[in-house]
């Protein structure tokens, strides 16, 4: 069970976590993401094995993004009811901003953990495999994807190559920014004529391979839905029903 | 015998071209057959190949008249991916053959097109990769693998559909020539036991021996007068240094310096690292160490990602050199000089990457494997001009598999083995060490073979 | 509707969306900075990028969806590449190409000038405020912070995904390279496009 977030069904777990979110989006106190929250990096810590620096380092971003969140809801929040809870210089904070400002912000976190959670523990090509099998996303698309992925490392480089094989052959480099954003055109449009490329023959090697984009009698891989799946999707929502109702329960 | 693939009165043409690039084309291949298609590069060979596993015209709005027919139907009644289990291909370009990320999963995914029940996959697969020699490659990540690994991938992807017809366009273009020689060896077994149809397109068919049963020639190319060895034009001076270049994670640390006028040889096994190399030799990778000087002149393996402008002209005077139209025409290229330099076949793409370096006045140029995909003449064309070059001072590094032309060539030569330079050796002493030619998968080069003949 | 598919169009679509997902990480990393200090204003800007998948590929394939499943696909693949925001934005994806699909839909496929492209953008840039709105909690800003979010997004659909969209398709036809693609055909006046 120590690695069950990870060995899930994708796309029970995709569709849990969309269900989550959507849930979510319409609560607007500061409980219900908080305690969402800490549900989730509950669940995280006993169910997976994310390694914790990878973790602090991709949620650092959400961080700061939630303190963004933070400040512009105190200052532009729309409902400036209730109370006046604090005074600096000229701007008054109600109690009615300070919940939205910290409501909108614990949920840029859960959100963000729950998306990280995901990215952590699935396995690009697992989720594509699945997508296929349980969710009938069509062969044609679920292969056209795995392609563009498969290719992702060598357009990646050919960015970088590009730019360098240009100065290789004379190219001058931008100084300021709108040169080089200007630049990027002349990168851009060989990496996608490369992608055109790339694309045209991709398929038809698939073509020759003797790929119709019917679907498939059967897989090598075979993603199925056990009881795993089950469990989590139970744990979840408890998380999610106790975070709701928190009203209740927190007093 | 009936015939397996017939072409009748077959014209073909681009669109947006006016120029037929087949034209009244009938013959006829039939079941068992072993078969060469020849020509000079940019005659249309590729794109008869398309036209036999019927992924043209329908995939590129070309203009087509006459009948094609597979297995005595029409071409075009067939639905796209349907025939191609019976007819398999092997693609001319290794880089852009494939959709899953690692050989087993692509494996897999031909398999799962073909239907084949979930129990039977994995004995086909083990029994395939070892057939290929390539079960050490089964986990690898495919994009990772060097040019030659990746071709004899794609063989093997083609052979796991236990096809009637293979279709092999220049199967052994990137492939070292021990390699080369053990291909032919197996696909000869091969074909003999399963009695598949063999079409293959190649320019250079002495390491084929007798495997062909007669050749379709598309146009009868010019006769041309086999290379000679050129007379060594070495300069006192220095010109390239590499000090301690090392490449993470696979290059280890290289030495070596070329002298002005001297033209060296890059040889090694498929995966030792070559093109590694010359790309860390213009900091095209991340890579340590120091190289005098840093402007070098470099014709990548997979040219595209060199070119910047519109027409193969343009990209060949890009440099400002003054005698473009010369270079253009020694190395065949004015009839294709309007078209973009994308939409050109792949001999051509090679011959104007190496047609732009050598008009950029470069003192040095690194090229990689510049006689894959080429013909007689285009070979002949590209030695007398690196060696005229050579002659007025400039140094060249060349990656080639092609032991003929590498003997006529070079000065000197670096073989390379699992990432580290063996050493810099004198181009003579390489070609009558056979124990050091056998440990880099090479083989000794026609000209020793009929010299040491002669004193026998 | 995938059966007129052709294989090469959809794995086009998903190569682009690499491309483009590799430009648009480049560009987030900005945007997170960004956000720190000005809130979620700071990604308003760069949504264009994300947008001009779908204008690129539908000016390009000009079939009916090409909008739509290129930007599904350049979110998927978004997914794949380990991008943090997860898999919401698979959703996020079909609902950006709904916009501009709607957009190509109502000139029923057969107007491709630099106007119906801009309004693609926007198209894009309505729908994805919509939904943003929803899951991003903005109903409690101030009008006038909506609306100034509102309106770089739309100047960003049109001018970065509108315009920067046709100008890179064009470039790219120039290179010749669009051979076989509906954009070639019609551009010569051909019936079949
Ligand atoms: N996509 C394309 N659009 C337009 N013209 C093309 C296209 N591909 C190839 N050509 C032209 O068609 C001709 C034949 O190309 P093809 O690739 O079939 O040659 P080839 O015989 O295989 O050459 P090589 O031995 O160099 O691979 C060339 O002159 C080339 O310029
Ligand atoms: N992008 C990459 N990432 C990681 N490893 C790579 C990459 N490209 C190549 N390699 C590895 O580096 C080794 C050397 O590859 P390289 O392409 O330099 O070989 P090569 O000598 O040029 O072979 P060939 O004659 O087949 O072209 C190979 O074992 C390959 O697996
Ligand atoms: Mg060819
Ligand atoms: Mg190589």
């Amino acid at each position: 069970m120590r690695k069950a977030l990870h060995n899930m069904n994708p796309s029970v777990k995709f569709l849990l976590i969309t269900v989550c979110m959507f849930t979510m989006a319409f609560y607007f106190d500061p409980w219900t993401p908080l305690v969402f929250w800490g549900g989730v990096l509950v669940l995280q810590i006993l169910f997976s094995q994310i390694s914790w620096k990878k973790w602090l380092l991709f949620m650092l971003p959400f961080f700061v993004t939630a303190i963004g969140y933070f400040w512009t809801t105190l200052v532009f929040s729309e409902d400036q009811s209730g109370p006046v809870i604090w005074s600096l210089w000229n701007v008054n904070i109600t109690e009615a901003q300070l919940n939205h400002a910290m409501s909108l912000s614990f949920r840029v976190l859960a959100f963000s953990s729950l998306s990280l959670m995901f990215a952590l523990t699935t396995n690009p090509v697992t989720f594509v495999m699945s997508l296929m099998q349980q969710l009938k996303l069509s062969p044609k698309i679920a292969y056209g994807i795995m392609v563009g992925y498969q290719f992702l490392p060598v357009l990646k480089d050919e960015f970088v190559q590009i730019g360098q094989a240009h100065r290789l052959r004379g190219v001058g480099l931008e100084k300021n920014a709108i040169q080089r954003l200007l630049g990027m055109r002349s990168v851009l449009i060989p990496m996608l004529a490369g992608a055109v490329r790339k694309a045209e023959r991709a398929a038809f090697a698939m073509e020759a391979r003797g790929f119709t984009g019917e679907r498939r009698s059967s897989y090598f891989q075979v993603i199925s839905i056990g009881k795993v799946d089950f469990i989590i999707v139970a744990l979840f929502l408890l998380v999610l029903v106790l975070s709701c109702t928190n009203k209740f329960w927190l007093g | 015998m009936h015939d397996i693939i017939q072409f009748t009165d077959v014209s073909f043409r681009y669109p947006d071209e006016d120029k037929w690039i087949l034209k009244d084309l009938s013959f006829s291949i039939q079941n068992g057959e072993r078969v060469v298609i020849t020509g000079p590069s940019g005659c249309g060979k590729t794109t008869l190949l398309y036209l036999g596993n019927r992924l043209y015209p329908d995939n590129c709005d070309g203009i087509l008249t006459g009948s094609v027919k597979l297995f005595g139907k029409e071409s075009t009644s067939y639905i796209p991916g349907e025939i191609n289990h019976r007819i398999a291909t092997v693609f001319q370009d290794p880089d852009a053959q494939f959709c899953m990320q690692t050989v087993e999963e692509e494996l897999a995914f031909t398999l799962e097109n073909l239907h084949v029940p979930r129990e039977e996959m994995e004995t086909r697969i083990s029994e395939i990769l070892t057939l290929t020699d390539l079960s050490e490659f089964r986990h690898a990540t495919i994009q990772k693998l060097s040019g030659g690994q990746k071709q004899r991938i794609a063989t093997a992807c083609a052979l796991i559909m236990e096809p009637e017809v293979l279709l092999l366009d220049e199967p052994i273009s990137h492939l070292d020539p021990y390699t080369a020689k053990k291909y032919v060896e197996w696909l000869n077994q091969l074909q003999q036991k399963r009695q598949m149809t063999i079409v293959a397109i190649e320019h250079r068919l002495d390491l084929w021996e007798n495997f062909f049963d007669r050749s379709i020639p598309l146009i009868q190319g010019e006769p041309s007068s086999p290379l000679e060895r050129r007379k060594n034009s070495l300069r006192e001076d220095a010109s390239l240094v590499a000090n301690k270049i090392k490449a993470k994670p696979f290059l280890k640390e290289t030495s070596f310096s070329l002298k002005q006028g001297e033209v060296t040889v890059l040889a090694g096994p498929n995966g030792s690292g070559k093109s590694t190399l010359l790309k860390a030799l213009c900091q095209l990778i991340p890579s340590s160490g120091n190289v005098e000087p840093s402007f070098l002149g470099y014709v990548p393996q997979s040219p595209e990602f060199l070119f910047l402008t519109k027409s193969v002209r343009d990209e060949v005077a890009y440099g400002g050199g003054n005698n473009t139209e010369e270079i253009l025409s020694r190395l065949q290229l004015q009839s294709v000089s309007e078209a973009h330099p994308f939409a050109v076949s792949h001999g051509q793409k090679r011959r104007v990457a190496i047609a732009a370096m050598l008009c950029d006045g470069r003192e040095i140029i690194l090229m990689d494997e510049p006689t894959s995909g080429q013909d007689a003449i285009a070979l002949s064309e590209l030695f007398q001009l690196i060696d005229e070059r050579a002659r007025s001072g400039s140094t060249f590094v060349i990656v080639t598999h092609d032991m003929e032309f590498a003997y006529c060539l070079a000065d000197s030569i670096l073989l390379m083995n699992d990432g580290r330079l063996t050493g810099k050796f004198d181009a003579d002493d390489v070609w009558k060490n056979e124990s050091l030619l056998l440990d880099h998968h090479l083989l000794p080069p026609k000209g020793v073979l009929n010299y040491e003949k002669s004193f026998a | 509707m995938l059966k007129s598919w052709k294989l090469k169009e959809i794995v086009l679509m998903s190569l682009f969306a690499v491309v483009f997902g590799i430009v648009y990480l480049l560009f987030l990393h900005i945007g997170n900075i960004w956000a720190g200090f000005i809130g979620p204003i700071a990604y308003e800007w760069i949504f264009g990028i994300w947008f001009i998948v779908s204008i690129i590929c539908m000016y390009i394939i000009r079939k009916p969806g090409a909008a739509v499943v290129s930007e599904t696909i350049a979110a998927a693949i978004e997914v794949l590449l380990g991008n943090a925001v997860g898999p919401r934005l698979i959703l996020s994806g079909v609902i950006q190409g709904l916009g501009a699909e709607a957009v190509f839909a109502a000139t029923r496929y057969k107007r491709f000038d630099l106007w119906v492209l801009m309004l693609a953008g926007v198209g894009s840039s309505v729908f994805s405020f919509v939904y943003g709105y929803f899951l991003g909690g903005f109903s409690v800003f101030s009008t006038g912070y909506v609306a100034l979010m509102f309106g770089i997004r739309i100047l960003s659909g049109a001018v970065i995904a509108g315009i920067g969209g046709k100008a890179l398709s064009d470039g790219l036809l120039a290179t010749g390279s669009l051979r076989g693609y509906a954009i070639s055909r019609t551009n010569k006046g051909d019936v079949r496009a």
